[in-house]
């Protein structure tokens, strides 16, 4: 019967818990899509409202939420919000053939070993991480709608106007 | 033997090739090469004339009577 329960335990050991709004964002270095050797640090970010979205080529919603981020981010960026996009494409090449479609302005980084995903334990593609200036997060967008850009628009516009 | 019969288990569970792909993970998945139908469109023409040839009422999903008129 232990042992059982030891197999079960093994079973469910990869369940990690998800960040969720009240968390600090994870302190990482993420190396840059278009200079892999240049690295973006998460903590450097601190004071400026940070949206971290986790998109891929292949991801459907995406089509619709990185237009969507690009305008917000090119409304805002002066008063302090930044947008950095995780690429999660098997290769980068998937990466830049999608964003010579759909061009974006905002910085992106790739997550090749997935430990970006997994220190957030993304659930759902885009995942989408709202923190304010302390660097806490503050909403957790899991999919992407029209109404998902309304109301991100609604949160970055109330998290700009609170004091770092 | 019966302490053996559980770590037989616990082992078997173990050893499992069965993984979770994260929803971050499925690159590969999305390929359209690794669709279970290559062609979506023929494969529901193919099988709505089969259900409605067979008489196959329900065969494939819900409704019909074998007139091929739903």
């Amino acid at each position: 019967m232990r042992a059982l329960a030891c197999a079960i335990a093994l079973a469910l050991s990869p369940c990690a818990l998800a960040l969720e709004a009240g968390a600090p964002l994870p302190d990482l270095a993420i190396a840059r899509l278009e200079e892999p050797a240049q690295s973006l640090s998460l903590a450097s970010l601190k004071g400026s409202v940070v949206y971290v979205d986790f998109w891929a080529s292949w991801c459907v919603p995406c089509r619709l939420s990185m237009p969507a981020l690009d305008a917000l981010y090119k409304q805002n960026r002066a008063r302090g919000f930044a947008v950095v996009g995780v690429n999660k494409d098997v290769a980068a090449a998937d990466a830049r053939r999608f964003l010579a479609k759909v061009p974006v302005t905002f910085t992106l980084v790739i997550d090749s070993q997935d430990a970006v995903a997994r220190a957030f334990d993304v659930k759902a593609m885009p995942s989408g991480y709202l923190v304010d200036r302390k660097g806490v997060v503050r909403k957790v967008h899991r999919g992407f709608t029209a109404e998902t850009a309304e109301t991100l628009a609604r949160e970055v516009e109330a998290l700009l106007k609170e004091p770092s | 033997m019966k302490s053996l019969r559980w770590c037989l288990v616990a082992a078997s569970l173990c050893v499992s090739a069965c993984t979770a792909v994260a929803p971050y993970q499925r690159g590969y998945l999305a390929r359209d090469d690794m669709a279970l139908e290559g062609n979506p469109g023929f494969a529901k023409a193919i099988e709505k004339t089969f259900a409605a040839k067979e008489a196959a009422s329900g065969g494939a999903a819900v409704g019909g009577g074998g007139c091929g008129c739903n």
